[in-house]
């Protein structure tokens, strides 16, 4: 019993570990990646205390948590107290419990060591390996974090925090619709609903799902981006209209725990980006396919895996310093015209693939894998084209109607009156 | 056993009657002596469940199944509907990792997606919404709650007797057995599932399927009938006299006119 516990336990500690290091010191890269971009020096000073050893400001990630840590921690006393404390502590749980079932790794095979050190069994690499539902479980601890935003706003009390806790829930729930939908087409695609499962099928074709369904890619990403709430998206703390959105009224290490789950938030998505679509742990030539793997090979997987899920990092944080943030009524168009149906034509283009693709590779002679390929890129170009065709987010931000002027109701106005805007009955 | 049975009728009248007292009645009386009955009751009800085997399942099992009942009466109990609603949010959590422990994977992250992640948030919306500051007299009182609890007594009181009844006929392990034979709990349990619903059961699933379908359609068009009205109310009103201040556009046509041009 207690060995059988002691191998998730070890996991546990070994992901939390390696996970809230790893939230410091992307504060750190995300700081430098600001500063190269803006041209300019970023944290560079703080090194090893009470010496002059400044190692690039490696120790910046430890100083800036002794900060939060040691910081006043204010409860305003207009909140509501009980959910005020729950609502950091939901998003917190609900970001770290994703990370049960994602892989870190392939697995650690028996052989290899000392005979002393011989393992009973291979170690997959993922906190619970037998989840026979991992994407689906993912989706739902996802959805729970949206508890932490709403709460958090609610609780606060305060109009700001209100606006976004309410902005960020809209937003959460209706990209959860095209997150779900560019799942969908990999899980149709594998059969399985277990992410090593999804691995292993692109690491034996070795055409990662990228490749096989773009269209289903960049709805993903798109999705992903907004759930992450990042730059382009991070409408519920948009610092000139609201603040800091639903946090505003936190402080210490309440807030600390909101600024680590939105990182985690970013951090599964760019493992959930990776083995989807990039192929997880497979690189063409280098780590092979299979279960049965030799210490080397392990060690391999574990470093392509990270690799990539570092360079989708680094990719956000590029981003995030390259784009500027939607408006509202941008970001609900953009989900709701244009990547909800882009996501139900990869559905159906995934399924009719599966149902007919056999024949229709056979018939124009290509292997079953180009041929998807080739088709899937071209339901891509033609939802692309389509979309610039209807246009369905370009807005008139011109008054709808002529607005009246005291005294000369009805007349026109001098220079006539504006047009009237484009389809866009809006109320928002 | 006349010993369990008697043991399970008094715990499920000594929580009736502490939920009875719980309930909101406009008074603050006898919520702690209510508190004290249902904990009463949920000792005896969990002292007398049967047990799995590994210590460690079942206090899991005992943990989530007293969880679930302390959240759910909490989701009536309460009285601002805002925590009610995150009260019966945590239940459905509790009843999650139920299904998880028994081994339903599938049942337990749907039950997430749907109920806490998609049902639930838009209720705690509206909730949010609808009582700014204050609370109605209609979350302070409950309505019949004598009547509620007597209800509540007969349907667990029945469910706890007859389940009770079949546990004690056979050992734990034959009906585990037999889940795993009839494919409830066996390995690859998503793909059956699949396969019974796109299977046996496809006629019931199209057909809700169909059924959500029209009436999401159906809500957009009311929503969109009411949009169409008041804006044509709008656009009159606008048409006959200009400066009236009726809602938000008018005002706005108002600040604007001010401006010199």
């Amino acid at each position: 019993m207690i060995v059988t516990l002691l191998e998730p336990l070890l996991k546990i500690v070994l992901l939390l570990a390696a996970l809230m290091t790893a939230c410091a010191y992307l504060v750190l890269v995300e700081r430098w990646m600001a500063a190269w971009v803006q041209d300019r020096l970023g944290p560079n000073r703080v090194g090893i205390p009470l010496t002059r050893v400044r190692l690039f400001g490696l120790g910046q990630p430890l100083a800036d948590g002794i900060k939060l840590l040691t910081k006043a921690q204010i409860t305003p006393s207009h909140v509501d107290k009980a959910l005020f404390i729950v609502a950091p502590m939901a998003i917190f749980v609900a970001a770290l419990a994703a990370f049960a079932v994602i892989p870190f790794g392939s697995v650690i095979p028996t052989e290899g060591l000392p005979a002393a050190w011989r393992l009973p069994k291979q170690i997959s690499l993922v906190v619970a390996p037998g989840m026979d539902v991992g994407m689906v479980y993912v989706y739902a601890v996802g959805s729970v974090a949206v508890y932490g935003v709403v709460l958090g706003g609610w609780a606060s009390n305060d109009k700001y925090s209100f606006l976004g806790g309410m902005r960020s829930s809209a937003q959460l729930i209706s990209y959860e619709l095209p997150l779900g939908l560019g799942i969908l087409g990999v899980v149709l695609a594998t059969g399985s609903l277990r992410l090593d499962a999804i691995i292993h099928q692109q690491a034996a074709s070795g055409a990662w799902n990228v490749f096989t369904q773009p269209l289903g890619f960049v709805v993903f990403c798109v999705a992903g981006f907004a759930e992450a709430a990042r730059l382009p998206f991070d409408l519920p703390e948009a610092e000139q209209e609201l603040v800091g959105g639903y946090h505003t009224e936190y402080s210490g290490i309440k807030l600390v725990m909101y600024m680590v789950a939105e990182f985690l938030h970013m951090i599964t998505a760019s493992f959930l980006i990776v083995i989807l679509f990039l192929g997880g742990w497979h690189l063409w030539g280098v780590t092979g396919a299979g279960n049965e793997v030799s210490w080397p090979i392990a060690l391999v997987r574990i470093i392509v895996l990270l690799g990539k899920v570092m360079v989708v990092i680094l990719f956000f944080m590029l981003a995030r310093w390259s784009w500027p943030r939607f408006r509202f009524d941008q970001l609900m168009d953009i989900g709701w015209k244009v990547m909800i149906p882009w996501g139900l034509v990869n559905v159906v283009a995934i399924a009719a693939w599966i149902e007919f693709g056999g024949r229709l590779s056979a018939v124009v002679g290509l292997s079953p894998i180009v041929a998807m390929a080739l088709g899937n890129g071209c339901v891509l170009i033609l939802c692309w084209l389509a979309t610039v065709v209807a246009d369905p987010t370009s807005i008139d931000n011109r008054p709808r109607r002529a607005l009246p002027v005291v005294g000369q109701v009805g007349q026109p106005r001098p220079g006539g009156n504006p047009p009237c805007g484009k389809t866009t009955d809006r109320v928002l | 056993m006349p010993h369990l049975l008697a043991i399970s009728i008094i715990a499920v009248v000594l929580g009736a009657v502490g939920v009875a007292l719980m309930l909101p009645r406009g008074a603050a009386r006898g919520r702690l002596l209510g508190g004290l009955l249902g904990a009463v009751a949920l000792g005896l009800t969990l002292s007398q469940l049967p047990r799995v085997g590994q210590w460690a399942n079942d206090a899991l099992f005992l943990v989530l199944a007293a969880v679930t009942v302390v959240s759910a009466v909490g989701a009536v109990t309460f009285r601002n509907p805002v925590y009610c609603a995150i009260w019966f949010g945590q239940s459905l959590l509790g009843v999650a990792g139920l299904m998880l422990v028994a081994g339903a994977q599938f049942l337990a992250v749907a039950t997430v997606v749907i109920y806490a992640g998609a049902i639930l948030v838009t209720f705690l919306f509206v909730l949010m919404l609808a009582q700014p500051e204050g609370r109605a007299a209609y979350d302070r009182v409950s309505f019949e709650g004598p009547m509620a609890a007597a209800t509540g007594i007969v349907i667990v009181g029945l469910l706890s007797i007859t389940i009770g009844g079949v546990l004690s006929a056979g050992p734990m392990e034959h009906h585990s057995a037999q889940a795993m034979a009839t494919g409830v709990l066996a390995p690859q349990h998503v793909a059956r599932l699949g396969d019974e619903l796109f299977g046996r059961h496809l006629l019931a699933v199209e057909v809700a399927g169909t059924l959500l379908l029209v009436a999401l359609v159906g809500a957009a068009v009311i929503v969109r009938l009411a949009a169409d009205r008041m804006s044509d109310r709008q656009s009159a009103a606008d048409g006959a006299s200009a400066p009236t201040l009726r809602g938000g556009r008018s005002v706005a046509a108002e600040s604007v006119a001010d401006r010199p041009s």
